[in-house]
């Protein structure tokens, strides 16, 4: 076979079918006779054409279509692309900041994250005030006008978390300067434990502080060691107080009433009536009383937690934050951030993309197949 | 002194190889292109239509499309012409999809060159058994033919206009050349 197709492109190189075998032969002068049989093209045609060539191929200008379609088609396509992946960044909720790597907000309530704290605001002094002065603390600190701006009267049940990383050594003062300071700014420690050893080195602190105290003392709190995580949360309690209050002077007006009306009573019936109710009223008076005092406590007194972690690595250098070490540290939670979104927008476009490469093939093998159907 | 040409008969043997087309839309204006390739794209389209207008305006279309999309030729997918080739293919496909869909399903072949006064009566035999035989081809075997014998290509440009392997076309195509053969003696 490959001989005979040999012979044939010999034949129509040379022109000539000289095979010596006979059927090769025949083979090379069919070979000849359709190349000779082939059509030839029209002198004035391929002149028209030869001077479209050599033109480029001029194009009668087709109508353009107006602006506004010409501006919207590459819009929608812009569109059409970009929304999937700005949706997909909204719904993951964009890059982690490196202040909302690895902590998060506490629980429920009105969890917010406040601006940084005014450096001119008074604050403890002693080793924690230096330290504060030195370098400015990574924690926001809730404003003067405190969770709910514009009411000075509204009661607040604030709580405050914090995460305070340090090198083991050091776990043992900062506990210490823990308490210390709470008892600086009034406050008190609910519970606290600490340890101190090498493998499971960590302590944690509950501390109530005094509302009216809790900037400073979170200022103070966050010069002891760096800041890992924050978190606040703020709730209204003003609705109950009020409540309560309004149904304490309710209730002591009621018990006015009936002393009066108990003075006055003639029968032993009577009185023993008035009696039983005043019984009733004094409970609820002091269920109410001690409802206040609880949302008092609640709202005089923030909760704050804090948890001494110690630091990952060999990052025993002291000082605060803006060392070379923080700088890397939040270069990489920054690059996680972003690697992080990456990983998102792919996780969207890859498939989008394989299915558009796919659509893209099939398309191309079945235009092949309904052109090569032309020839069937 | 004459200097011109001179013709010299009686030679059927080669003495010298003649070089591969080495042509690159880099190295090859397309102007240059087109005087090179016309009559044989011509002839290939001619071939699969079977319609001088037809066969026009669709060289037409293949010489544009090519000159549009000069630059998407990669020399490294194969020569010049097979991509050329495969730009006609495809416009010569498409009419004839648009001729199906007009219900305009067979056109008589065309008798594209008559043979001139002074051709033997023997050569324009030859041509009329040829014709015959080609008729009774399928599209898929005239399509190979019209590559080979009117579009002039290689075997390996032709794989490469198909979409197949260099043998797989060189064994349909001596499949096809034989069918014809033995259609001519029939």
């Amino acid at each position: 076979m490959s001989d005979q197709l040999a012979a044939i492109d010999d034949a129509l190189e040379t022109g000539v079918a000289g095979h010596g075998d006979p059927l090769t032969r025949e083979l090379q002068e069919l070979a000849l006779a359709l190349r000779a049989d082939a059509p030839e093209p029209d002198e004035a045609f391929r002149q028209r054409l030869r001077e479209r060539v050599e033109s480029g191929f001029p194009k009668a200008r087709a109508p353009r279509p107006p602006l506004w379609r010409r501006a919207m088609t590459p819009a929608l396509a812009t569109g059409a692309v970009a929304l999937p992946i700005v949706l997909i960044v909204l719904a993951s909720g964009g890059a982690p900041s490196p202040s909302d790597e690895g902590g998060g907000s506490g629980g429920g309530g009105a969890s917010m994250s406040l601006p940084e704290q005014d450096p001119a605001a008074g604050g403890g002094g002693g080793t924690a005030g230096e330290r504060a002065a030195k370098s400015a603390p990574a924690v926001a600190l809730p404003p003067d006008s405190g969770f709910a701006p514009g009411r000075r009267d509204r009661k607040i049940e604030r709580s405050v978390g914090l995460e305070l990383e340090m090198p083991v050594d050091e776990m043992a003062r900062v506990a210490e300067q823990v308490s210390a300071l709470t008892n600086r700014h009034g406050g008190f420690v609910l519970s606290s434990s600490v340890s101190t050893g090498e493998d499971a080195a960590g302590g944690d602190f509950e501390l109530r502080i005094p509302a009216t105290r809790l900037r400073p003392a979170l200022r103070d709190l966050a010069a002891l060691a760096d800041v890992r995580t924050q978190s606040q949360t703020g709730r209204d309690v003003t609705r109950e107080h009020v409540t309560a209050r309004d149904r304490l002077q309710a209730a002591r007006g009621e018990r006015r009433s009936l002393l009066q009306r108990l003075e006055l009573a003639t029968t032993d019936e009577e009185a023993e009536a008035i009696r039983r109710r005043l019984d009733l009223v004094a409970g609820e008076i002091n269920g109410l009383r001690a409802q206040l005092r609880d949302l008092r406590l609640r709202t005089d007194y923030a909760v704050v937690t804090v948890s001494l972690l110690p630091k990952d690595g060999d990052r025993n250098q002291g000082g605060a934050g803006g060392s070379f070490d923080d700088a890397i540290g939040d270069a990489g939670k920054l690059l996680v951030g972003v690697a992080g979104v990456i990983v998102r927008v792919l996780a969207v476009a890859l498939p989008l993309g394989l299915i558009a490469l796919l659509g893209w093939l099939a398309g191309g093998v079945v235009r092949r197949r309904r052109r090569e159907s032309a020839l069937a | 002194m004459d200097t011109s040409p001179v013709r010299i008969g009686d030679v059927n043997e080669a003495l010298v190889e003649p070089l591969p087309m080495v042509a690159t839309a880099h190295s090859e204006g397309f102007a240059e292109l087109y005087e090179r390739t016309f009559p044989r794209v011509y002839a290939y389209v001619a071939s699969l239509l079977r319609d001088r207008a037809a066969a026009e305006d669709v060289t037409s279309q293949a010489f544009e499309r090519a000159y549009t999309k000069r630059r998407a030729y990669r020399p490294a997918r194969g020569t010049i012409d097979a991509w050329l080739f495969g730009i006609a293919r495809n416009a010569a496909l498409d009419e004839l999809r648009r001729r199906k869909r007009r219900a305009v399903l067979e056109i008589d072949p065309e008798d594209t060159g008559s043979p001139s006064p002074e051709d033997q009566a023997e050569l324009a035999l030859r041509r009329e058994t040829v014709r015959a035989a080609l008729a009774s081809l399928d599209g898929q075997e005239r399509d190979l033919i019209a590559l080979k014998f009117a579009g002039g290509l290689s075997n390996a440009e032709i794989a490469r206009v198909l979409g197949m392997s260099e043998s797989n076309a060189g064994t349909r195509l001596h499949r096809t050349i034989t069918k014809l053969r033995e259609a001519c003696h029939e």
